[in-house]
């Protein structure tokens, strides 16, 4: 019994990991006011940057810091368009989805098939995680840069009369989030299925947009939300034919209950613990 | 006038080229995965560009990731561009294949793995029955705890066909071996197939089998050395040492004969009614192996020559066993079919009475499953 619980946590973390990554990076590029969409797409081109690399050279510690280097100019594009040019912020994060997943797929054509002789190691991304989640969280409640991005997610205007540099933490935080996508992606091609395939990055990221809310925004819980859905993930296969409970059931649980958390912050007529100036672009002057 | 007749000339030149283009026969493929997923559709590129370099006279044009129910629009495209043979390569397009039939009659059509036919539409199949049936028997000498895992796409009759298959083959070896299937509802996603592999070792399952369109399962198996079949491609090369055998197409000889008939008239609209490719074995269309020529992996030969069964009450290996078989059923009149009765479904309900065999149609809308399958298996009949 406790050898069963024990493999089911391991394979949740091991599922969890690229969800706890791409979610820390929501966390803090939500904290800093920005909403990013996109995280499917900077995770896709992450793990084929990641791959190409891998494959040519052996060096998957080159190819994570790669992946990480791509998903950060990914980010950078919706940061451009969303902060300097003030477009629609959930429209530019759906384009980079799908800009993503396609120019990932167009690329990665001729990978399409190959594979890693020597994979990557689950454990030190495992473990890298967690690492970052405790940092962040000292980060954003102990220090005084950790204030400053929070700030700037509360209230940029307050900020910008302290002299805080608004758009460059933004800047700043959009490209950390996208790093994180970009690594997620990383483990999904080097460790976690170390090959390529189009679309291998099968919604996760689209699970990691929700467990950001999911968290609270709170870089800890998110350690457990991503263990959690993990956890989920891994049950809908391993209890199949073992129990009575539909694992339909379980395949639609992440997606239940992100619903019901945004519903009851709906019902509590608040925002739960959002940033209160979470997607809402910033320009000096402006009320 | 004699600077005329060099124009006259080129004219009939080009006039000559462009009928030469014109004569060129278009064949055109849809497929319901990328090409690169190492699994189903890869297969069928694979097949077109063999079968393309067989003909000079053929072009082709294919559509990947075209999700079922999409067909229609990408068929319309594709006749607008001249396509005379239309290749749907996925089961979920069968009903807007027909549609499609009777909007361009001018137009031969050819569905695979359905068995809706139309005057200008045949159905076609290179099926894996035979082989599973042989991994199997290799399954069931290989495993330990007598319970074989299986990661299954979808419920359909196609999988209950191979699942079946592949359990008679194990029970054969190990009467009292389990093969216990679990559905991923997806023919490409390797985050489900990873888990699903990993929840079956987890389980005890110490040889594993598959249905998915990636290598998946071959890669999780291989981290833990669990002996593993490929499915579908040559998966050798992700697994060498715990990829024991597995499943190979070979679309390309259904391609090459059926597109040589229709370029010299045999297969023309208003003949193909009755035209149902079901190949095996005996036609080449499938290979036993986790690479071409490679039927069994040789780092496992000597464990499979050690086991043994009983064949009508004499002890035989199971190697000796698979092989035998293998050339039975690759020959022009094999004698052993893996469906041959008496057979029960696993509620006891007698299926194939004894000394007779299942019929293409019995096959093809096969949704029962034999004893051993563990699991649930959706629309089995009660």
């Amino acid at each position: 019994m406790t050898e069963e619980v024990l493999q089911a946590l391991l394979r949740a973390l091991s599922f969890g990991t690229p969800l706890l990554l791409a979610t820390l990076g929501g966390i803090i590029n939500e904290r800093a006011g920005v909403v990013n969409l996109g995280v499917e797409g900077m995770m896709a081109v992450g793990a084929l940057a990641a791959f190409g690399l891998a494959s040519g050279s052996g060096a998957w510690e080159w190819a994570v810091g790669l992946a990480a280097l791509v998903g950060a100019l990914a980010a950078l594009v919706h940061g451009f368009v969303t902060l300097t040019l003030r477009a629609n912020t959930y429209v530019s994060g759906l384009a980079l989805s799908l800009l993503g997943l396609g120019v990932s797929g167009l690329l990665g054509k001729p990978y399409e098939g190959a594979f890693l002789f020597e994979s990557a190691p689950e454990l030190p991304f495992t473990l890298a995680a967690g690492g970052l989640a405790v940092l962040l969280w000292g980060f954003l409640f102990f220090t005084r840069p950790g204030l400053v991005l929070r700030s700037v997610g509360e209230n940029p205007a307050a900020a910008d009369a302290l002299g805080i540099p608004v758009l460059a933490v933004r800047y700043l935080a959009v490209a950390f989030g996208g790093a994180l996508a970009g690594v997620a992606g990383a483990f999904l091609s080097l460790a976690y299925q170390p090959a390529w395939t189009d679309g291998m990055t099968a919604g996760l990221g689209w699970i990691a947009v929700a467990l950001v809310i999911f968290s609270g925004w709170h870089p800890l819980r998110a350690v457990l939300g991503a263990v959690f859905f993990g956890l989920l993930y891994y049950l809908q296969f391993r209890l199949q034919s073992q129990s009575q409970v539909p694992t339909e059931l379980f395949a639609a649980m992440p997606y239940l209950l992100v619903v019901g958390v945004l519903a009851l912050a709906g019902v509590r007529r608040s925002r739960g613990a959002a940033p209160a100036a979470l997607g809402r672009s910033y320009q000096r002057g402006e009320r | 006038m004699r600077g005329h007749g060099w124009l006259a000339l080129l004219v009939l030149g080009l006039c000559s080229a462009a009928q030469a283009e014109e004569q060129k026969f278009k064949a055109c493929f849809i497929y319901v995965g990328p090409v690169g997923d190492i699994g189903w559709s890869y297969a069928h590129d694979e097949a077109r560009k063999l079968t393309l370099k067989e003909f000079p006279w053929l072009e082709t044009q294919y559509v990947e990731s075209v999700p079922e129910g999409q067909a229609l629009p990408v068929i319309d495209r594709l006749v607008k561009g001249g396509c005379k043979a239309v290749f749907t390569t996925s089961f979920g397009f069968m009903d807007q294949t027909l549609e499609a039939a009777k909007k361009y009659p001018e137009v031969v059509f050819a569905h695979a793995t359905g068995f809706k036919r139309a005057p200008n539409m045949a159905t076609y199949m290179a099926d894996f029955y035979q082989v599973y049936y042989l991994n199997g028997l290799m399954a069931g000498a290989l495993t330990k705890t007598g319970k074989v895992g299986y990661v299954a796409a979808f419920p359909i009759p196609e999988l209950k066909r191979h699942i079946s298959a592949f359990a008679l083959g194990v029970r054969a070896v190990n009467p009292e071996a389990t093969v216990n299937v679990k559905w991923i509802n997806s023919w490409v996603s390797p985050t489900k197939a990873r888990e699903a592999a990993e929840a079956l070792m987890a389980e005890g399952n110490d040889v594993l089998a598959f249905t998915e369109d990636t290598a998946t399962v071959v890669q999780a198996a291989g981290r833990k050395k669990v002996p593993v079949f490929a499915h579908y491609s040559p998966m050798h090369r992700f697994s060498p040492d715990f990829v024991v055998s597995g499943q190979l197409v070979h679309w390309e000889k259904i391609y090459i004969d059926f597109l040589k008939k229709v370029r010299d008239g045999t297969y023309a609209p208003g003949k193909l009614q009755d035209v149902d490719y079901w190949w095996l074995l005996r036609e080449g269309a499938v290979e036993l192996g986790a690479q071409p020529g490679m039927p069994i992996n040789p780092k496992w030969v000597d464990a499979l020559k050690k086991a043994q069964m009983t064949v009508e009450g004499k002890p035989v290996s199971v190697h000796d066993r698979v092989m035998t078989l293998l050339k039975d059923m690759s020959s022009s009149k094999p004698g052993f079919d893996p469906f041959q009765g008496p057979l029960t479904d696993r509620q006891g309900k007698a299926r194939v009475p004894a000394g007779k065999g299942m019929s293409i149609q019995e096959l093809n809308q096969m949704q029962w499953v034999v004893p051993g399958v563990v699991g649930p298996v959706a629309d089995e009949p009660k």
